[in-house]
């Protein structure tokens, strides 16, 4: 096994497992935080991914197939998705084809009331299309509210990060094909006066 | 195209509840870092009354700080004075105080951004390309330099985490600051189960004070309470600087604000940079906290890549956002 990336809040390696190249996707243990929180956020996130990437699977929605939970070891291993993570490849030429595939993906997620509830793009995976990836913070949920708080995380990770690009309204364009896009969108407007355009400091 | 020559600069802070006037060189020796606390009677700050608190304190606070730096106002080539963001009433008490040292003195005056300050002082502090994770009474971001500008990653969806902790304070009949107060208080090991909410690199608090609340009000003790409060908002705040670490790939982390001052805080993410094989920068707390020490550096910083000073320099502004700012000195 090699270590292939160091996460948000795993250890990502790469390996074999019944013949097929995987992902072995392992919470490690946070030092900082009080042990009776750690076991329950690492449960809580380890039980979420795994179940609601199943979901999205029967739907036929293209993220990593899971083989196996190795629930002691709070390890995940999944399908490897052989690509790069949107990440690097919006810094390409072709970042408006997969900021409009990125945006359906979400709408997609979001008609399945699937709330990813950590949209960067580091976790989104470009390989012949875009694939959606970590799930340790979703939830099920239809809210509008929840939906539109994923807007503004991908957003605002495209805007920190690729600012040199317009993406917002393409990628808002792409999102708004969803016949239920409307009242998302309307969400994230009151979202976007509450936070930081809004700021009311004292 | 650093100057070489070296320069002083005074910094006037009067964003929220602190008076400040700091004096420090373009070398980053600090001469003097002058500071007086609004502390309001009763309920949360009252701008008007903490404006008319500064404008008492100011006079006094450039007075001391010259006395203690030994300086006469001839010595100093800039002042430079918090433009925002804050509250208006504070913000003009100590742009008037600083327009008026400025002119009288004939010295260049400059406006500066309050948060890219707190993340300027880290850099003072030996880091080079850092996350600051900001954590004061109104802010709460995550905060990192990403193509030309200081960029906010994550931030607060609600309350900013000091203000959290010192209306919890308040409910339960300790003065402010809150925060200091409990941390004095907070002990246990048994934690309460209190909402845990991080949304990729956001976070919110409001949810947890009020269940924090309810807990003391069903017979868990104040101390546990405090405990638990620390506990589970401190990890919230390492874990969204944890993501935008990974995020970004930087490799080291700057804390800052008020509630930076918390050694349970400075514990947990000690023990997450090194965890992460990342460096930690933990600036003393009076410079933590507001101060005008560090306006007076990121004004340094700034006129030390000649900024150009226009007409805009000399106002102030409430919503003064950090990505706003043009990162023109690094
Ligand atoms: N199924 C996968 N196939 C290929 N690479 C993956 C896969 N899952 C994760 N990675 C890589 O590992 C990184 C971290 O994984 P992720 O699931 O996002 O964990 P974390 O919660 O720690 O961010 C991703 O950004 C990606 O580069
Ligand atoms: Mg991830």
């Amino acid at each position: 096994m090699e270590i292939k990336y160091r996460g948000a809040e795993a250890i990502v390696e790469t390996g074999q497992w019944l013949g097929r190249k995987v992902i072995f996707k392992t919470r490690n243990k946070r030092g900082y935080r009080h042990p009776i929180l750690e076991k329950r956020l690492v449960k809580e996130r380890l039980r979420s991914e795994s179940r609601i990437i199943e979901r999205l699977i029967s739907h036929g929605v293209n993220v990593p197939a899971i083989y196996g939970v190795d629930i002691s070891n709070n390890c995940i291993i999944m399908e490897f998705i052989d690509g790069i993570t949107l990440e690097k490849a919006l810094r390409g030429n072709d970042f408006e084809q997969y900021l409009a595939q990125t945006a359906k993906l979400l709408s997609l997620l979001h008609s399945l009331t699937v709330v990813h509830g950590d949209p960067t793009t580091s976790n989104f995976m470009v390989t012949d299309s875009v694939y959606v990836i970590d799930f340790g913070l979703s939830t099920v949920s239809d809210d509008n509210e929840a939906r539109a708080s994923d807007l503004r995380v991908f957003l605002e990770s495209l805007d920190s990060h690729h600012s040199e690009i317009s993406g917002r309204d393409i990628f808002l364009s792409y999102y708004s094909e969803w016949s239920s896009s409307a009242l998302v969108l309307e969400a994230l407007k009151v979202l976007e006066l509450r936070g930081r355009y809004n700021l009311m400091r004292g | 195209m650093r100057k070489t020559l070296s320069k002083i600069a005074i910094g006037i802070e009067s964003t929220a509840h602190t008076a400040g006037v700091g004096l420090i060189t373009s070398e980053g020796k600090i001469l003097s870092n002058q500071r007086a606390l609004y502390v309001p009677k009763e309920g949360g700050i009252h701008p008007r009354e903490a404006a008319n608190h500064h404008s008492e304190k100011l006079p006094d606070l450039f007075k001391s700080a010259l006395e203690e730096a030994k300086l006469t106002p001839t010595d100093i080539s800039l002042v430079s004075y918090a433009r925002g963001p804050g509250l208006g009433p504070c913000l003009r008490t100590g742009a008037t105080a600083a327009r008026a040292f400025a002119y009288y003195h004939d010295i260049p005056l400059l406006g500066v951004n309050h948060c890219v300050a707190h993340l300027e002082i880290g850099i003072l502090e030996g880091a080079t390309d850092p996350v600051l994770l900001y954590l004061s009474g109104a802010n709460t971001q995550v905060i990192a330099y990403a193509a030309g500008r200081y960029r906010v990653f994550g931030e607060t969806i609600d309350i900013g985490i000091g203000n959290g902790l010192d209306k919890f304070a308040r409910e339960v009949g300790m003065g402010f600051p809150g925060g200091p107060k409990l941390e004095k208080i907070a002990e246990g090991d048994v934690l309460l189960d209190l909402p845990y909410s991080v949304k990729g690199m956001d976070l919110a608090f409001s949810g947890l004070m009020t269940a924090a609340k309810q807990k003391l009000d069903s017979g868990h003790s104040l101390a546990s309470v405090a405990y638990s409060i620390q506990e589970t908002a401190f990890a919230m705040s390492c874990e969204v600087s944890e993501r935008a670490l990974a995020h970004t790939g930087k490799k080291e982390l700057v804390l800052g604000g008020g509630v930076a001052c918390n050694s349970r805080l400075r514990e947990m993410a000690d023990i997450m940079t090194k965890e992460r094989g990342v460096k930690c920068f933990v600036p003393e707390r009076a410079l933590c906290v507001d101060n005008g020490v560090m306006i007076a550096w990121l004004g340094l910083q700034m006129m030390g890549a000649d900024y150009n000073i226009t007409e805009k320099d000399n106002e102030v502004d409430q919503k003064y956002r950090t990505d706003m700012v043009e990162v023109t000195w690094r």
